[in-house]
């Protein structure tokens, strides 16, 4: 199982980033080894900020996070 | 055959490093004289640009510019594609073919990736080079060549000679002038001027209007390594522009790459550096330091999911001091969430990070 520990840490790589621009990343939920989660703020509403954030991130976490599966943007 | 690359001096970006002004002075210098050039840099720092500049700035920018990476050709085609072929020289030859050299007759010839040009073929270049003269493959008259050979390597030819690959006196000839040019991560004071460059060059191809940068963006730009040098920043600035929705570049559109390969991008480097502002009047360190201590503590309280005392751990002070600094920094603590708790709920606890203005 995956914990929201460790996806957390993989967010928290980018978020820095993410926060400076006025926007975030929140891990709302996990679902066994799926995590959801949500953009807030400036790019929560730009589909080019969810498509390249959605690739890269779920990228991230399969390659940290060896039983990870899916990122799902809600 | 790659097209001849359109070429105008608008393409040049002179930026603020001391080493690429060198090289545009030296540019300036050499592009004067007939000697044969070699630019060795990494793939994507520009050594085709630098080829054109020089063709474009010498007595020779009436005559032809031919461009060819010896890397396209298999060791067999190469030959016909440098010196040309006669009718009949080989199946398929239905007709006389001239080669880039007499292309280029009267201008300058570009031989990019010339450390992947097979020994065998090194010595026919030589002879090239040296006489002035080719022969085409399957004839016998010697044609004379006056062009100006400008060779590219992404390898270091000196090493490759030392291990064999390279002929010794085909170095000799070819380094009478050399440029080096150093990879993007070098000169990163130059990363602003490019970026605003391309913003600039693919916004107006596309008929939009420039796009406004996050100083995130800036920052992550700024500290990603650029594997692919000015050409990957250059495609970089394309996607954004083709992607961009709103007008302004924010973190958000970066290519993950990027975005994570912003190497250490801890919150302490990013809000440490971003919070200075390169033209305000006067900064107050006071608010700074606390901007950036509640960025801090929220960031360790979020990745703990409210955990005081493992927030404390993570940055490295005691449970009760935790305590005291969440206090003066006037931070709400946020709630462990669970599922169903509505997010953003907590939002407010999160004191941006300060972006100058």
């Amino acid at each position: 199982m995956v914990s929201r520990e460790q996806v957390e840490t993989v967010l928290g790589r980018i978020r820095p980033l993410m926060q400076a621009d006025g926007g975030d990343i929140e891990l709302v939920d996990l679902h066994g080894n799926s995590a959801h989660v949500r953009l807030t703020g400036m790019c929560a509403g730009c589909p080019s900020a969810h498509m390249t954030l959605y690739m890269g991130v779920e990228m991230a976490l399969r390659e940290e996070i060896k039983e990870f599966e899916e990122l799902v943007v809600v | 055959m790659r097209p001849p690359a359109a070429f105008s001096p608008d393409d040049i970006v002179v930026g603020h490093s001391t080493r690429m002004r060198a090289i545009f002075d030296f540019v300036k210098v050499v592009s004067r004289s007939d000697s044969s050039v070699i630019i060795t840099g990494e793939s994507g720092t520009g050594k085709e640009v630098i080829a054109n500049l020089l063709h474009h700035s010498s007595s020779r920018r009436h005559q032809p510019f031919v461009a060819v990476s010896c890397a396209l050709f298999s060791e067999n085609l190469i030959e016909t594609e440098l010196f040309g072929h006669e009718r009949g020289a080989f199946t398929g030859a239905i007709k006389d073919k001239p080669g880039r050299f007499e292309m280029a007759q009267g201008g300058t010839l570009f031989l990019d990736d010339i450390d992947d040009v097979p020994l065998s073929m090194q010595v026919k270049l030589l002879r090239a080079i040296q006489n002035r003269t080719v022969e085409r493959v399957g004839g016998t008259r010697s044609i004379n060549v006056n062009v100006r050979v400008i060779t590219g390597s992404k390898r270091d030819l000196k090493q490759m000679v030392a291990e064999g690959n390279f002929r010794e006196d085909l170095y000799y000839r070819l380094n009478v002038l050399p440029i080096v040019l150093p990879p993007l991560r070098e000169r990163r004071e130059d990363i602003p001027v490019l970026t605003d460059f391309f913003f600039k060059k693919f916004a107006k191809a596309r008929g939009a209007d420039v796009p406004v940068v996050s100083n995130a963006v800036r920052y992550a730009f700024s500290r990603y390594r650029w594997p692919g040098n000015v050409r990957e920043l250059e495609n970089s600035c394309e996607r954004i522009v083709q992607t961009c929705t709103c007008g302004t570049v924010r973190a958000g559109c970066l290519a993950a790459g990027v975005l994570f390969g912003g190497g250490d991008a801890s919150p302490v480097s990013v809000s440490a550096e971003l919070a200075v502002p390169g033209d305000a009047p006067s900064i107050s360190l006071d608010d700074r330091l606390r901007e950036v201590e509640s960025n801090l503590i929220t960031w360790a309280l979020k990745v703990s999911d409210g955990n005081k005392s493992k927030a404390a751990e993570l940055l490295s002070i005691k449970r009760s001091t935790l305590g005291d600094r969440i206090a003066r920094c006037g931070l709400v603590e946020p709630v462990s969430r669970d599922a169903d708790a509505p997010v953003g709920l907590d939002e407010t606890s999160i004191a941006p990070v300060a972006v100058p203005a």
